[in-house]
């Protein structure tokens, strides 16, 4: 799979990242706001050494990290061409209704977590634009007889096309961010948009600075950061999760599973060059808890009025919740 | 305040009251119920055999650059034939040999030293040579023996299509061709015709479809006629015991297998 060399710097993820940060602060972290987010935090102590899974192997909390970061790290360049293989394309469905379910107004501080590339921050971006333009159609309609003038000095002024929104993309994936920059480039978003390197259990940013957190098909390769969600949300603000779920319907279980099982690995192998990386891949959402008690661990973390919708017969849910 | 997954992992990590008991998990796919033969063993039920084995077909015509499908191919496809190879391998003393003790050859195997110091004409100073000129002929030259076999469900099986990945470019060396597109579609035909594995017949037959006219009409007027009587006239390269036949003249060896010079010289074609 990857080269071990190259991930031998991050081989701890998560907390050997924290040991590395000590003493230099914005090491790896790229982003283009002001440091005002960026804030130098005290670091924690050691987490204990807990067990964990990694698809059906047990591994350590450590390992997985590692582990995690190598899937990733070799599976990033395909990863779009990948993910519309494997689901038909029906992952730009769900994640067109993650955006329609969160519904963002304008001015919304969108942290989106292992955002990698930049799926839900180029959707949430188009989304706030055409809010926007519609705002101000709707307002010029109100004013009534106009002149040509007046109606290009409105638009020239205009200067905030997004209407106050930002999103930032958090991923602890280099490979990711840099596909994910690469398509931003491409795709003509530069307005709104930042960058961060960082980790989903431990963010670099400030207390109470996010209306919004997403994160998709994300949290099942992770361990602990529910703490780190409820933090940096502002009161009031909103949790987001779109991840693979248990389907509850048992023919489309059946066929589900048999799909997952023989053809994703050899999609994998074929498109990707990488069996062994899509076989985490199935194994992880098996292991992934049902929606009820995805929905109970939520509301343990300190979230209210938590809620969850299930999208095409359950392999995936929306899960939402309130900082409150 | 509890975390988020702690919870379930404890659930899931072993302790009775699994919301899904183990026995219903689905498991790593499994052939014939046994797990991992060899290290790098990825066991593969029928159906992703026959998808693989489409699916790395296409993919190799689709981007040629895309040797490790060719590989995948081989694997996938070619259980019988393997079997074919290995019985007729353990009934030539040389080759049983070969089976028995399971020889590689690759950069940590091979003395280089060793063979440049001998004489000129003899097996080992000319495969050396032709790496030098050539340069390592992918997938099968040395740069590619890290990709280790992974579909075929018997261990015995697995080495002697590693062996035969192996042997690849002692072939070039042998038949004197370059790794060019066009010397590897006549080793390829002599290898169909020697070893009959399915990828080989595949390669033998698609490879020719990116060539242009010229060389096409060379091909198959003079190379293939030559690449298959040789083919059929030799007895099987995979029971030579080349690591003990370094010192041996090539010529000599050719001749010991009935091998003919080619009918052109190849390196400027293609």
């Amino acid at each position: 799979m990857a080269a071990p060399g190259s991930c031998a710097l991050w081989s701890y993820c998560g907390r050997g990242w924290s040991r590395a940060m000590r003493g230099c602060q914005l090491l790896g972290l790229r982003s283009s706001w002001p440091g005002d987010l960026l804030s130098a935090r005290l670091l924690s102590q050691e987490k204990r050494a807990a067990e964990t899974h990694f698809g059906f192997e047990t591994v350590s909390e450590e390992e997985k990290g590692g582990k995690v970061y190598q899937v990733f790290e070799s599976v990033a360049k395909k990863y779009d061409v990948m993910n519309d293989m494997m689901s038909l394309g029906i992952h730009r469905v769900w994640k067109d209704l993650l955006l329609w379910k969160m519904h963002p107004l304008p001015g919304t501080q969108l942290l989106d977590v292992a955002g990698g590339t930049g799926d839900i921050a180029f959707r949430f971006l188009n989304y706030v634009q055409s809010q926007h333009q519609r705002k101000q159609k709707r307002q010029l309609r109100a004013q009534q007889n106009l002149s040509w003038e007046e109606i290009a000095k409105e638009y020239q002024n205009e200067e905030d096309s997004l209407g106050g929104s930002r999103v930032v993309v958090c991923d602890i994936n280099k490979e990711m961010l840099k596909v994910g920059k690469q398509k931003a480039l491409a795709q003509g978003y530069r307005a709104g948009l930042a960058w961060v390197l960082g980790d989903a259990e431990e963010l670099p940013f400030d207390d109470d600075k996010f209306d919004i957190y997403t994160i998709a098909f994300g949290i099942r390769n992770v361990t602990h950061i529910d703490q780190e969600a409820h933090r940096v949300l502002k009161p009031g603000g909103r949790f987001l999760c779109l991840e693979f779920s248990q389907v509850n319907n048992p023919l489309i279980s059946r066929l589900y599973d048999l799909y997952s099982f023989q053809v994703i690995p050899v999609l994998g192998e074929v498109i990707a060059g990488d069996w062994k990386s899509y076989q985490y891949l199935v194994e992880s959402i098996r292991r992934f808890p049902s929606q009820e008690e995805f929905k109970d661990m939520i509301e343990d973390a300190g979230f209210h009025k938590v809620t969850y919708e299930s999208l095409t017969s359950g392999i995936v849910a929306i899960h939402s919740g309130f900082k409150l | 305040m509890a975390t988020l997954l702690r919870p379930v992992l404890r659930r899931l990590c072993g302790l009775p009251g699994l919301q899904r008991p183990a026995a219903e998990m689905p498991l790593r796919a499994r052939s014939d119920g046994a797990g991992p033969l060899y290290s790098h063993h990825l066991p593969t039920s029928p159906l992703q055999k026959g998808l693989l084995a489409a699916g790395s077909a296409a993919m190799a015509l689709y981007n040629p650059y895309r040797h490790d499908m060719v590989a995948v191919l081989g694997e996938t496809t070619g259980h019988r034939t393997l079997k074919v190879l290995r019985d007729q391998m353990r009934r030539d003393p040389e080759g049983a040999q070969i089976l028995q003790e399971r020889p590689r050859i690759s950069t940590s195997t091979l003395d280089l030293g060793k063979l440049q110091s001998l004489p000129e004409g003899s097996l080992g100073r000319e495969y050396l040579r032709f790496l030098d000129v050539n340069g390592h002929c992918f997938p099968y030259g040395m740069a590619d023996t890290r990709a280790p076999t992974r579909f075929v469900d018997d261990e015995e099986l697995a080495y002697v299509i590693q062996r035969y990945r192996e042997v690849h470019d002692m072939l070039h060396t042998l038949l004197g061709m370059p790794t060019n597109i066009l010397g590897e579609i006549v080793v390829k035909w002599f290898e169909a015709v020697q070893t009959g594995l399915p990828m080989c017949i595949l390669g033998a037959f698609f490879g020719p479809i990116r060539l242009g006219a010229q060389s096409l009409q060379v091909l198959v007027s003079e190379l293939i006629p030559w690449a298959v009587q040789n083919g059929r006239r030799a007895p099987c390269v995979l029971n030579l015991y080349y690591e003990r036949r370094w010192e041996q003249s090539l010529r000599a060896l050719r001749e010991e297998l009935g091998i003919t010079a080619p009918p052109m010289h190849v390196q400027g074609l293609a």
